[in-house]
């Protein structure tokens, strides 16, 4: 339908969305899924009786968050590693692909190294949370009104990195890499500034470098990642603009992280 | 103490047309202006209008107050069931619930197959109380934080679990709540501790890692999905440590 037309009309790149095949078993196959009925019910509200209809614009917005839940312990192990010290890791940073159904989509993250989860995160945010709360009281200046504010600070933080990677990727490309992609991209940030927080809870002055420390590991991390999804994309040789983007997202983490991760 | 009062029954005396007739009737015959008492007489209103078998006698009316002395009007009285049983809150089984909670190595979770939110509500109402003890008023935060936390873990779960993933809201906020008990404990203990010292820090760790376990146990049975257990009891971590800032500092 609507997919495929968007399809054949560019070269070939990341899918927009997953099959709809697979959303639709996700939407009516998880059990007591909040968020599968949830968009499932809202869908067929919106856009009447056709499924097919539904699930190609609900889907459009939102690839199938199932698949990037798909984890386990090695996976979550080895991305930590990869997202901490990306200078140490050896492999190659594109993500494999499969052929499902005649159209081309990566593997889920429990098969491939490279593919962003959602479940680290959500855990790293929720970490952040806790353990600034946790520096907060060591100084004597807890109040769960203000760990409520570090949450919402935190969220709009996250929002902020999302529509950064976003803001690059379409004036780049076409912006066409799924918005959960770029929402897990963006939420690994929270697993370096857990270890800055970390950091300074141990020991006081450990926060002056490690957070130097992360924030070049993020900034690593997100230029190589960014790199792979726009080589996909970008159709015209802009490797300057390209760049100099590239660029602006690495120097982009040192005030972020100073916002987020200074806890006084 | 039962006094026997002699209350003559108030009786509407039914008008003409009866009530089927009775308000277009009156449009028809008596166009009153509005608010003011319509004649008794077109439409009789029954007083206890919910108790379908009991029209005429409005002695009903003040019976529930005189017990069994006026048995005839409303004869479902007696036969109710108590109070606690209506409500569903059946003590026996939150007791026992409780105790085996208190276990920290095997949690049975047998007995949590029926969810409830009757003793999660007495726990949060428990480390509310204790809270003010030491004089912070942390109600209303509970009260946030396990919506949200229940939220967080419900989607975490079932999102994890996939297909297998059998949690619903309900049983995931009562699971939350029963394994609050440790915390409940250590807010106690608290009160009996420096405030932000070494000593609460370990205390709290030990507890929240009951918690935790128990939590994460009753979980991945409940949903009966038992292949990532690592990652759900880390999620079931942070929530219980955040309950446990609140208690440390």
């Amino acid at each position: 339908m609507y997919n495929n037309v968007r399809k054949q009309a560019g070269m070939p790149r990341p899918p927009t969305n997953s099959q709809p095949n697979s959303f639709g078993n996700a939407l009516y196959g998880t059990g007591s899924g909040l968020v599968g009925s949830g968009l499932g019910a809202y869908g067929e509200k919106l856009l009447g009786s056709s499924s097919e209809y539904v699930h190609s614009n609900v889907s459009r917005y939102f690839s199938d968050p199932q698949h990037y839940f798909q984890v386990n312990d090695h996976y979550v192990r080895n991305k930590l590693k990869v997202v901490l010290f990306p200078f140490l890791h050896k492999g190659h940073w594109t993500r494999t692909s499969e052929p499902v159904e005649g159209r081309l989509s990566y593997k889920p993250p429990i098969y491939d190294i490279n593919a962003p989860d959602l479940y680290i995160p959500f855990m790293a945010f929720g970490t952040y949370v806790v353990l600034a709360g946790f520096s907060l009281g060591l100084q004597g200046k807890f109040s769960p009104e203000a760990l409520n504010w570090l949450f919402i600070k935190g969220l709009l933080g996250w929002f902020l990195q999302v529509t950064l990677l976003k803001v690059t990727l379409l004036s780049l490309g076409s912006g066409e890499a799924p918005l959960l992609d770029v929402v897990a991209y963006a939420g690994y940030a929270f697993t370096g500034m857990c270890l800055a927080v970390l950091g300074s809870v141990i020991w006081g002055y450990s926060y002056y470098f490690l957070m130097p420390l992360t924030c070049l590991c993020m900034g690593i991390f997100l230029v190589r990642t960014m790199k792979r999804v726009l080589f996909a994309e970008v159709r015209s040789c802009d490797s300057s603009k390209l760049h100099y983007l590239l660029l602006c997202i690495a120097l982009a983490q040192f005030p972020f992280f100073l916002w987020l991760g200074n806890i006084c | 103490m039962s006094k026997q009062f002699n209350v003559p029954p108030v009786i509407f005396p039914s008008g003409p047309g009866g009530d089927s007739g009775g308000p277009s009737s009156a449009a028809q015959r008596h166009p009153m202006p509005p608010f003011q008492p319509r004649p008794a007489a077109t439409n009789p209103i029954p007083f206890m209008s919910f108790d379908v078998g009991s029209v005429a006698q409005s002695a009903s009316f003040s019976a529930p107050q005189l017990g069994p002395t006026i048995t005839s009007a409303n004869p479902n009285f007696d036969d109710e069931p108590p109070l606690l049983e209506e409500l569903g809150i059946n003590t026996k089984h939150i007791w026992s619930k409780t105790i085996s909670i208190l276990n920290p190595l095997r949690p049975n979770p047998n007995l949590q197959s029926d969810a409830d939110l009757s003793g999660p509500f007495l726990f949060f109402l428990a480390f509310g109380l204790f809270q003010l003890l030491a004089g912070k008023f942390h109600f209303g935060i509970l009260l946030g934080w396990a919506t949200i936390s229940a939220v967080f873990l419900y989607i975490v779960f079932n999102m994890l679990a996939g297909r297998n993933g059998g949690l619903d809201l309900y049983r995931c906020l009562s699971l939350i709540g029963y394994s609050m008990l440790p915390m409940v404990i250590l807010s106690a203990l608290s009160l009996f501790v420096p405030q932000g010292g070494p000593v609460i820090l370990v205390i709290a760790a030990a507890f929240v890692v009951w918690s935790t376990r128990v939590c994460a146990r009753l979980l991945v049975e409940a949903a009966s999905w038992n292949e990532h257990p690592g990652l759900v009891a880390y999620a079931c971590f942070l929530i219980y440590t955040l309950f446990s800032l609140l208690v440390i500092f």
